[in-house]
C-alpha cells in the first residue's frame, strides 16, 4: 500500500522522498524533516574570486557538498548523476565563461526545476571592508522581499532557494544558533545577495539596552536571472527574461562602437575619393595637350 | 543589399497606399523585417510565423508586383494559409497564453511546454535574421525595437513550485524563511540607500525571527561562554581590525591637518583684528590727549612752573584711563579743590615783591642749566618739548614713567 502511494506520489512528482520524509506507515507518525544537501561545483576555467566565492558559500551551509571541478560544459546532464552519487537532492553549479563571466545555476536534482543565472558585482567574505563574523555552520535566517511573491518566477525561485541556502536543522555540521540572516531582494529585476551577522549588543555601548544591529559578513553578489528550465539542468524553458543580455552581447556592443569610429572615417575616404572621381572633367577640347600636339 | 532593398521599396509604399499613421505599433515592426527578408529573398518563409494575414496583405498591396516575384507570392500564400491557426497559440501574448493554459488540464500543459520548446528554436531562427538597431541606416518613427521573445510560462512554473514545495506544515524551525513585507523600492544607483534598504530588511528579518524563535522555543541567541569556530579566522579578523585602526588613524590625521590648516586661515584673521585694535586704541589715546588738551588749554597757552606736575599726572590719567588716585587736595591748582592757605599760595605764586620784571629772564638764570630751565616748559608744556626736561636731574617733576605707559604712548 505505501508503495504503491509512494509511486503515485512519484508519478505525480510530488515532493520527493529526499525532500520531505513522508509519513511512513501512516499509523506511525513521524517527525517531519526539512531534508536538504547541496552539491556544489563548478565547471573549469574559474577564476580566483569565484573559486573564493564558492569557498564562502560551502563555509556557511553547512550542507553543502563540495565536488572537484565538471570538467565539460556541455554535459551538464551528468550533473544529476554526480548529484545522486553525492546523496544530493540540489545542486549550485558555477559555470564560469572566457574566464570572466560567471553563471550560476540552482537545481534541484533528480527531476528539475533547474535556474540559470548571471553573477556579477561579487565580493567575497575575504573583503576587508565585511567586518562581521559568524559561527561557522550556524543556520542562517532567510530573507526574501516582498517582490519574490508577486511573480510566479520569484515564487519558483524562492523556493529552490529555500531548499539550498536555507539550512535544515539535521545538518550534520550545523550549530544550534541563529547568528546571520541571509538575504535575498529583487531589485531592477535582479537578485541581491547579502549576509549579515547579527549582533544582540550594541558594540559602542556594550552595557546599554539590547538592540540588535547588523554587521556584513560577506560575500554578495547580483544574480541575474536568465532562464527557468523544467528538468535538472535541461528540459523545456519555462521562463526566460527578457531584460537579460548576456555580457558577450555587451562587451562586442561595445567593442563595435569602437570600431565604428573607423568605420565612419574609411566611408568617408571612399565617399570623397568617389566624389572626387565624379566631379573630375573630361579633357577639353581647347586643352594644353590637344592645342599643342 | 537588404538596405537597399528597403530604401527602395519604401518610397513605393509611401504614396501608394498610404498606410494610416495610427496603426498598432507592433505591426509596423514587423513590416519592416518582412521588407529585409523580401530582400534577402532566399528564406523569406520561415518568418512568417510573425505577420498576421492583414499586415501581409496590406505588405503586399503596397509592394505592386514588381517587389515580389510569383515563386515568393505562392510561398507567401502558402504559408498564411498554412500558419494561421498556429499563429493564434504561438504568437498570442503571454496574457492570452496565460489565461488559456491555466484553464487546460495536466495534458494540454505538456502540450504548452512543447510549444514552448518550439518557440525557443523560432526564437533562435529569429536572432539570425534580425538587424541589430544599431546597423541600420534610418529607423521608421514608429518603429519599435523588438525584444526577446518572453516566455514567462506561469501555469508551469506554478505546477513545479508545487511539486517541489515543502510541506506547508513543517515548523518554521525547519526552515527559517522569513518574507520581508515590503519591496525594495530604491535607485539602484544609489548604493547607499540601496544597501540602507538591504540593512532594513535583514534587520526586520532579525527581530522578526527572534520573535518567531522565542515561540518556538529555538536557541537564538549564542551564549557568551560558547566558543566554537567562526566563518572568519582569528588572523582574518585581527587584519579587520587593524585595517579599522588604520583607517580611524588616517581619518584622526587628516582631520588634524584639515584643522591646522584653518587655523592658519583663522591666525591671519586674527592677526589683522589686532592691528586694527591697535589701530583703534592709537585713535582713542589721541582723542584723549586732545580732550585733555581743550580741557586745559589755558594752562598749556602759558604753562606755569608749579603746574606742570599737576599736568603730567592728568596726561597719565587719561592714558590709563582713570580717575586720579591722588588726593585732590595734593594736587595744587586742582578746580574745584580745596584752596590752598594764603600763606601757602603766597609762598608759592609770590606776594608783591618784584612782579612783572621778576620773571623775565636775567643773565643768571640763562646761564643757569642745572634744572631750574624744566621748570619752563616741562615735560608736557608744548607738546613733546620736555628733551631737557629728561636731562634735568629735577626732583620732583617728570618722573620717566612704566615702560607699559611708555609703549602704549608711543603708540
Amino acid at each position: 500500500m505505501s508503495s504503491l502511494l509512494k509511486a503515485a506520489s512519484k508519478a505525480k512528482r510530488k515532493a520527493d522522498a529526499m525532500d520531505v520524509d513522508d509519513v511512513d506507515a501512516g499509523d506511525r507518525p513521524v517527525k517531519k524533516r526539512n531534508k536538504q544537501r547541496v552539491l556544489l561545483l563548478s565547471s573549469r576555467g574559474i577564476t580566483h574570486r569565484m573559486r573564493h566565492l564558492m569557498n564562502d558559500l560551502e563555509v556557511l551551509l553547512p550542507h553543502v557538498k563540495k565536488d572537484s571541478k565538471l570538467d565539460s560544459k556541455s554535459q551538464l546532464h551528468l550533473l544529476p548523476e554526480l548529484a545522486d552519487l553525492n546523496n544530493c537532492n540540489n545542486a549550485l553549479y558555477f559555470e564560469a565563461r572566457r574566464h570572466e563571466d560567471l553563471y550560476l545555476w540552482a537545481a534541484k536534482t533528480p527531476n528539475g526545476p533547474s535556474i540559470k543565472m548571471h553573477v556579477q558585482n561579487v565580493h567575497t567574505m575575504d573583503e576587508l571592508k565585511m567586518t562581521g563574523n559568524c559561527l561557522k555552520g550556524s543556520r542562517g535566517l532567510l530573507s526574501f522581499d516582498k517582490a519574490f511573491d508577486e511573480t510566479e518566477w520569484g515564487k519558483l525561485t524562492k523556493e529552490v532557494f529555500t531548499h539550498i541556502f536555507g539550512v535544515p536543522p539535521t545538518a550534520r555540521k550545523a550549530k544550534p544558533f541563529i547568528d546571520h540572516v541571509l538575504t535575498f531582494s529583487i531589485l531592477d529585476s535582479k537578485i541581491w545577495f547579502r549576509n549579515f551577522q547579527i549582533m544582540e549588543k550594541d558594540p559602542l555601548q556594550p552595557n546599554g539596552p539590547p538592540q540588535t544591529t547588523l554587521v556584513e559578513i560577506g560575500p554578495r553578489f547580483v544574480l541575474t536571472p536568465i532562464r527557468i528550465f523544467e528538468g535538472a539542468f535541461g528540459g523545456a524553458t519555462v521562463f526566460s527574461n527578457p531584460e537579460f543580455i548576456s555580457p558577450t552581447a555587451v562587451r562586442s556592443a561595445i567593442r563595435r562602437e569602437k570600431g565604428a569610429k573607423y568605420g565612419q572615417r574609411k566611408d568617408a575616404e571612399i565617399e570623397s575619393s568617389r566624389r572626387k572621381e565624379s566631379r573630375k572633367r573630361d579633357e577639353d577640347a581647347l586643352a594644353v595637350s590637344k592645342v599643342f600636339a | 543589399m537588404g538596405k537597399n532593398s528597403k530604401k527602395a521599396a519604401a518610397p513605393v509604399a509611401g504614396p501608394s497606399k498610404a498606410p494610416p499613421p495610427p496603426e498598432p505599433e507592433p505591426q509596423s515592426s514587423e513590416e519592416e523585417e518582412v521588407d529585409e527578408q523580401d530582400g534577402s529573398g532566399s528564406d523569406s518563409d520561415e518568418e512568417n510565423g510573425g505577420v498576421d494575414e492583414e499586415g501581409m496583405e496590406r505588405l503586399m498591396n503596397a509592394l505592386g508586383d514588381d517587389g515580389l516575384d510569383d515563386f515568393d507570392r505562392m510561398q507567401l500564400h502558402l504559408a498564411l494559409g498554412g500558419d494561421d491557426s498556429e499563429d493564434d497559440e504561438d504568437e498570442g501574448d503571454g496574457q492570452e497564453d496565460r489565461s488559456s493554459a491555466e484553464s487546460v488540464s495536466e495534458d494540454g500543459e505538456e502540450q504548452n511546454a512543447e510549444d514552448d520548446e518550439d518557440e525557443d528554436e523560432d526564437d533562435l531562427d529569429d536572432e539570425g535574421e534580425e538587424v541589430p538597431l544599431d546597423e541600420v541606416e534610418s529607423v521608421d518613427a514608429d518603429a519599435v525595437p523588438r525584444q526577446k521573445i518572453e516566455v514567462d510560462n506561469t501555469a508551469a512554473l506554478a505546477r513545479i513550485r508545487e511539486t517541489i514545495q515543502l510541506d506547508p506544515t513543517l515548523p518554521w524551525t525547519e526552515t527559517l524563511v522569513l518574507s520581508y513585507p515590503e519591496t525594495i523600492d530604491v535607485d539602484v544607483d544609489d548604493d547607499l540607500n540601496r544597501e540602507l534598504a538591504f540593512y532594513k530588511q535583514a534587520l526586520h528579518s532579525a527581530n522578526a525571527a527572534r520573535a518567531l524563535a522565542n515561540k518556538h522555543d529555538l536557541p537564538f541567541t549564542r551564549p557568551s561562554d560558547y566558543f566554537a569556530e567562526m566563518v572568519k579566522s582569528d588572523s582574518h579578523m585581527e587584519r579587520i581590525r587593524q585595517r579599522l585602526l588604520d583607517e580611524r588613524a588616517g581619518i584622526k590625521k587628516s582631520e588634524d591637518k584639515r584643522r591646522e590648516r584653518e587655523g592658519k586661515k583663522f591666525g591671519k584673521q586674527v592677526q589683522i583684528e589686532k592691528l586694527k585694535e591697535r589701530e583703534r586704541s592709537k585713535k582713542d589715546m589721541e582723542e584723549r590727549l586732545k580732550g585733555l588738551k581743550r580741557k586745559r588749554g589755558d594752562m598749556l597757552d602759558k604753562p606755569s612752573a608749579d603746574d606742570d606736575d599737576g599736568f603730567d599726572i592728568a596726561v597719565e590719567d587719561a592714558i590709563a584711563d582713570r580717575p586720579s588716585k591722588r588726593g585732590r587736595g595734593a594736587a595744587p591748582g586742582g578746580r574745584g579743590g580745596a584752596k590752598m592757605s594764603r600763606r601757602g599760595r603766597d609762598q608759592k605764586f609770590g606776594f608783591g615783591g618784584a612782579g612783572k620784571r621778576s620773571k623775565s629772564n636775567t643773565r643768571q638764570s640763562t646761564d643757569d642749566f642745572s634744572g631750574s630751565v624744566g621748570k619752563r616748559g616741562g615735560r608736557g608744556g608744548f607738546g613733546r618739548g620736555g628733551i631737557r626736561g629728561h636731562g634735568g636731574g629735577r626732583g620732583g617733576g617728570t618722573r620717566r614713567l612704566g615702560k607699559s605707559k611708555r609703549v602704549a604712548g608711543r603708540r
